[in-house]
């Protein structure tokens, strides 16, 4: 069995690392340095299989794998793009993980025993707790109650010139290569800090203070540290280390020269150096050399770097806390059991798509944004009838004794005085007066109402409210009905007459809603506008929605999508929260003080406005108008060479027959200017509703 | 050899003196920065700079290095093209590196509603000094071809931004440079030392109590991040900050073949990749507010993910490490500095996750406030009245992720 | 793999005494989903619907177990039948476990996602 290590191949044995093999052939990954064996060094890594930084030591060789040397000056390259199914995850739950190699009585617990002998190399250990581990079927994520940390001991590296030659190990490392059948030729142990290494490429003396010994390996017997990178990443987690990797360090004597760092290239004398310059403290010796921060993360340099310091500075500073990755994973392994946040699509989706509709993603929905022709779409509002897809806004019941009691506190306008069958438009406010939202009330008995608010808001406005009920110690029962419910706008001069084609006598009036029946389909009616024609919100059971929606079409009405809906609301001067709002709009700079009722006792966001009503106003959200082709939405307004504001929503109107806009305007003087320039050209300012200004199409 | 080992510059440390002219509270980038102009620029070096830990140990030294201008309203935009003019000559001024690469940022839209803020973001970008340019995909694919136009199929580009001045500066060699600055200029920096109270006087701060004894002041300015709401509330004043983490990770090294910083605001990460190769990844704050440095497996997971998704090459690149910063967070997105209406006592906060491209420009307006007793214009309006005043800077375009 | 279908569940929101005296999946102290509307809630306010918001499909011990192991990061009840609730294959789930079987719903809105999880 072979493998390909820089185009040659490599004979194996069942069972061998990929370091293993090349040493038996007499090759090497890298360029040398103490191995050890054990996963701890940077002196194996290489790129197997495409991946770099893989630890040879630790990958057991496979027929046809191609191992490649990092180049030997600069660094892998950036691989190409690939494709691959995502990695396997499994979950696992128990009462303790063992990490390593650790014999513990169960007693009746669930033992899950991860060791990287049998091929589970832990990543690292999380909040919850959580153990990652990397096996050969894919990712474990493993959920214990309490972790055992026995991941043993770390054999100390020698720091001595030469130490990158090739023909040093680890005593453990010699033991194992040993057994593997490596020849290590004539070898010599050292037990204490050698003063060099000699030869080019590999190692053939090593002189000690004892004397300079000739060979072709030398086996390095320093002493031990513990193996705690993973306890010490767990600070506060249940967690305990046992044996080795639970031993109070040994520490090195304090380098004198050589390379400390391997993996970063820092010496003896980068030390000196940076003390003598004032770095003193382990954090900034590392910041300042790069020590201990690549692929080994300080597992070889720390303890002699501690040394190193604990000699000039009279004490031995704490080591660094562990990075929360061992045995590093690649990105791909690392976002195993990974999912997009899902865009959630109406009961409806599958019929916009059938028609051909352009989807587009809105406020975490897909929407239709326009079937085939906007235009066709708009006029089809404006002249016949359409209806169109609005189940992505927010749908709340709520009841209870204090429903009324919940609702006037909330919203700045009157709740009480709505009568039942009625329908009413509000903002809704935070503390500091600012809106955070609109919808509508529809009040349907005594103590229960039905609530909308927008797509984009609906999530937050639940936790709003269920957060106010709880903070006054209000009685009342609240059902998110969002996705319970579809809800179709049918709107346009014909949409009474295409409701009574459809079975309902009686359709309720503007402002009102009722409960009855469209086609065979039960539905709460509500006659709003948005469109600035007659329409009716059609709320009804989701599982119903393609019927309603297919009766709807066979009686002749049009779709249309989320640009039409914005280009016709923006001719009546709707605002969309979200889009023309900001974070500090108060209804006096949105012009919507009609719709607070500073009279009531109270209301979130009173005691605010009663103050900031009484500040000069600073700007304003004002319609304008254009000739020609729209500004693009964002596009700056200015007064002169004064910063006058931006436009946050704009488009062609057909109806009007020039481009109208939304934008903040700021005051100069005191007051708002008439003409503004965007875009190269002059844009006046316009009273709101551009379209239709008495209403009589919305109440028709 | 690693050209990564400091070489040039040197730190002295000096014994405390028990009375100064300014304190400054914090040795990240923010006070350093202070201390350095109100030395170089205003010649006032009875100055300390007290840190609790090592200097940059906050989150000058954790954050993910990026330095940009492309803001959402016209105050952010001329105060950080102030900090992006000021880094690009600071290696010139102070004689130091700090490994400053002029990369070109790239911020991408997947909807009709990214689209339009990014087209909003460069006309107001270009309208305040700052060169952002909407770009189309194909334009995207042209400027960085290691993007997958399609998102995986799953969030393909609608266009973008491009910032051709978005940069990178090694942190922990900013951090130093200023201090180095300050130090040669006579100010006194002190590594572990804690604050814990200031000293008040009527309406008036007179200094600090810490845990090595009081030091009086003329002046206390408080850089300690999202701990200013501690300490300025031992004054009695209250400070709309929250606190809450931000990681981020990088993986080894690699060849310098990604120049480029990509970040997207819908899935909600951003890479670039460091002066020695590591590629870094960063995404949005966590929602709990905390002041933990731990970091967490879900973060890690789901940014590599969402990262992958749009950058598949980085499928194959070994993670390195993970860590974490916390940010002081303001109500409208946007820092706080100044005045706090207590005589002698200033802030610098709501850094968010943009404090170190700030530093150098805070640095200089605050020495100037300090230096002058009057606001400069720059930053007038990011003054703590603002929220008083009704006069929040709301920048939602701010409100990304690094 | 089968398909996700839209089901029609009962949703029930009323005080969570009334709540007590019957067995429902109870998702909140004060709100419970049921398979069939309940004959009385002892809650005048109560509110009782139905609800056509939530889809999924049963899935045999064997599918499940093995779904969930790959897609559900916490761990199941050890009776049965058992209900449980919280993120499964990235979505919000309610889990109705039987013996031999068991329900995944998730709201409608993320059917297709769950199809596309499950495969």
């Amino acid at each position: 069995m072979r493998f390909v290590f820089d185009n040659h191949p490599v004979d194996f044995q069942p069972g061998d690392s990929i370091l293993i093999a090349l040493l038996r052939a007499g090759l090497h990954p890298t360029t040398g340095g103490c191995l050890c064996l054990a996963g701890d060094c940077p002196h194996c890594l290489a790129t197997v299989d495409g991946i770099s930084y893989t630890r040879t030591c630790r990958t057991t060789a496979r027929a046809g794998m191609v191992v490649e040397r990092h180049p030997k000056d600069g660094l892998p390259k950036l691989p190409p793009a690939t494709q691959a199914p995502p990695v396997d995850v499994r979950h696992v739950h128990c009462d303790v993980a063992v990490i390593g190699n650790a014999e513990l009585p169960a007693e009746g617990r669930r033992v899950v025993t991860l060791d990287s002998k049998s091929g589970q190399d832990v990543i690292g250990i999380y909040a919850g707790p959580l153990v990652v581990a990397r096996t050969a079927e894919g990712m474990l994520h493993v959920h214990p109650k309490e972790i055992v940390v026995a991941t043993g001991a770390i054999e100390l590296q020698p720091v001595a010139p030469g130490n990158h030659l090739a023909g040093i190990c680890t005593a453990r490392a010699a033991e194992k290569l040993k057994a593997a059948g490596v020849n290590l030729g004539r070898t010599v142990t050292i037990t204490e800090a050698p003063l060099r290494f000699e030869g080019t490429g590999s190692v053939t003396a090593v002189v000690t203070r004892e004397g300079r010994v000739e060979c072709d390996t030398v086996i390095v017997d320093l002493g031990r540290t513990p193996r705690n990178g993973l306890a010490r990443m767990a600070a506060g987690l249940p967690v305990r280390a046992v044996g080795d990797a639970a031993r109070e360090p040994q520490i090195p004597a304090c380098p004198q020269a050589g390379v400390v760092c391997p993996c970063s290239g820092v010496t003896v004398d980068d030390l000196k150096s940076v003390w003598d310059r004032g770095f003193h403290e382990l954090e900034l010796v590392k910041r300042a050399t790069l020590a201990g921060t690549g692929p080994c993360q300080g597992a070889v340099c720390v303890p002699h770097i501690r040394s190193f310091l604990a000699d000039r500075g009279g004490k031995l500073q704490p080591s660094f806390a562990a990075r929360p990755v061992a045995f590093q994973p690649i990105m791909h392994e690392a976002a195993a059991g990974a999912y997009h946040h899902p865009t959630a699509r109406t009961a409806l989706d599958a019929e916009h798509r059938r028609a051909g509709a352009h989807m587009e993603r809105s406020a975490g929905w897909w929407r239709p944004w326009t079937y085939a022709d906007p235009l066709q779409e708009y006029w089809a509002v404006r002249e016949g009838v359409s209806i169109c897809d609005i189940g992505t806004l927010g749908k709340f019941l709520l009841d209870g004794p204090d429903a009324v009691e919940l609702l006037d506190r909330l919203y700045p306008t009157h709740v009480a005085t709505l009568k039942p069958g009625r329908a009413r438009y509000t903002l809704l406010l935070n503390e500091r007066g600012y809106v955070i939202d609109d919808g509508m009330i529809c009040r349907e008995s005594e103590t229960r109402f039905f609530l909308t608010f927008t797509s984009a808001g609906s999530t937050h406005a639940e936790l709003w409210i269920r957060d106010w009920a709880d903070a006054w110690k209000l009685d009342v029962r609240l059902l998110n009905r969002t996705v319970a419910l579809g809800a179709i706008n049918v709107t346009g001069p014909l949409a009474t007459a295409l409701l009574r084609d459809a079975g309902l006598a009686h359709p309720p009036r503007y402002l009102e809603h009722k409960i009855a029946r469209v086609g065979d389909i039960a539905c709460r009616i509500a006659r709003l506008s948005f469109t600035g024609e007659v329409s009716y919100e059609l709320h009804h059971n989701a599982g119903d929605s393609v019927s309603l929606w297919r009766t709807l079409l066979a009686l002749g009405a049009k779709p249309h999508g989320l640009e039409t809906l914005l280009r016709l609301r923006l001719e009546k001067g709707h605002i969309v929260a979200g889009q023309d709002t900001d974070f500090d709009s108060t209804p006096r700079r949105l012009n919507h003080e009609w719709a607070v009722k500073l009279d009531k006792p109270d209301f979130v966001g009173k005691a605010a406005l009663l103050r900031t009503n009484q500040l000069p106003l600073d700007r304003q959200l004002v319609a304008l108008e254009t000739k020609g082709e729209p500004p693009g939405e964002g596009a700056v307004l200015w007064n002169g060479k004064d910063y006058a504001g931006y436009v946050t929503s704009s488009a062609w109107s057909p109806a009007l027959e020039k481009s109208i806009m939304l934008g903040w305007l700021r005051f100069f003087n005191g007051s708002l200017p008439e003409e503004v320039m965007v875009a190269g050209k002059t844009a006046r300012r316009a009273a709101t509703p551009l379209y239709d200004p008495e209403g009589r199409r919305a109440r028709a | 050899m690693n050209e990564f080992v400091e070489r040039k510059i040197a730190l002295t440390w000096r014994a405390p003196k028990r009375a100064y002219d300014v304190v400054i509270v914090g040795g990240g980038g923010h006070g350093l920065a202070t201390a350095y102009y109100l030395a170089t620029r205003h010649g006032i070096t009875n100055v300390a700079v007290l840190e609790r830990n090592y200097i940059g140990s906050g989150n000058s030294g954790r954050n993910t290095t990026i330095i940009r201008a492309n803001y959402g309203i016209p105050e952010a935009v001329r105060f950080y093209q102030r900090s992006v003019d000021l880094y690009a000559s600071l290696e010139s001024e102070t004689g130091r590196g700090i490994m400053h690469r002029q990369k070109g940022l790239l911020w991408l839209a997947h909807s009709e509603a990214g689209v339009r803020a990014e087209r909003a973001r460069a006309e107001v970008n270009v309208a305040f000094g700052t060169k952002t340019e909407f770009v189309d995909p194909d334009q995207v694919k042209r400027i960085c071809p290691q993007i997958d136009i399609t998102g995986g199929g799953l969030w393909p580009v609608a266009g973008g931004t491009y910032h051709p001045e978005g940069s990178t500066a090694r942190h922990d060699r900013v951090v130093w440079a200023f201090a180095e600055g300050a130090m040669r200029q006579g100010v006194d920096i002190q590594q572990g030392i804690r604050v814990h109270s200031l000293r008040v006087e009527g309406d008036r701060v007179t200094g600090v109590e810490t845990d090595q004894g009081p030091i009086s002041a003329g002046v206390v300015l408080s850089a300690a991040g999202g701990h200013v709401t501690t300490l300025v509330s031992t004054a009695g004043v209250r400070l709309p900050i929250r606190t809450h983490p931000l990681q981020a990770f990088v993986t080894n090294h690699y060849a310098l073949e990604f120049p480029i910083i990509v970040a997207s605001a819908t899935l909600l990460f951003y890479a670039s990749q460091t002066a020695r190769g590591e590629m870094l990844m960063g995404a949005e704050i966590d929602r709990q507010p905390s002041y933990s440095y731990r970091s967490s497996h879900d973060f890690l997971q789901h940014c590599a993910f969402r990262a992958m998704t749009l950058l598949p090459f980085l499928r194959n690149l070994r993670i390195l490490r993970q860590w974490t910063g916390v940010c002081d967070m303001s109500p409208d997105y946007s820092p706080i500095m100044g005045k706090t209406g207590i005589d002698g006592l200033l802030i610098t906060t709501g850094w968010g996750t943009w404090g170190f491209k700030a530093i150098p420009a805070a640095g200089e307006q605050l020495a100037q406030l300090i230096a002058t007793g009057a606001t400069p214009e720059l930053i007038a309006p990011f003054s703590l009245d603002r929220f008083a005043r009704d006069r929040t800077m709301a920048d939602r375009g701010s409100a990304g992720t690094h | 793999m089968r398909v996700p279908e839209r089901f029609r569940l009962i949703h029930i929101v009323a005080s969570p005494a009334a709540l007590d005296k019957a067995e429902y999946l109870r998702i909140a102290p004060d709100e419970a989903l049921a398979f069939a509307a309940p004959e009385s809630i002892d809650d005048p306010y109560a509110i009782v619907e139905p609800d056509d918001g939530y889809a999924g499909l049963w899935l045999d011990a064997q599918e499940a177990e093995k779904f969930l192991a790959r897609a559900c990061e916490w761990e199941l009840p050890p009776h049965r039948p058992a209900f449980a609730q919280g993120a499964v294959a990235g979505l919000p789930a309610k889990l109705w476990i039987e013996r031999d079987r068991m329900l995944i719903l998730v709201p409608a809105p993320y059917a297709a996602d769950l199809e596309e999880r499950l495969a």
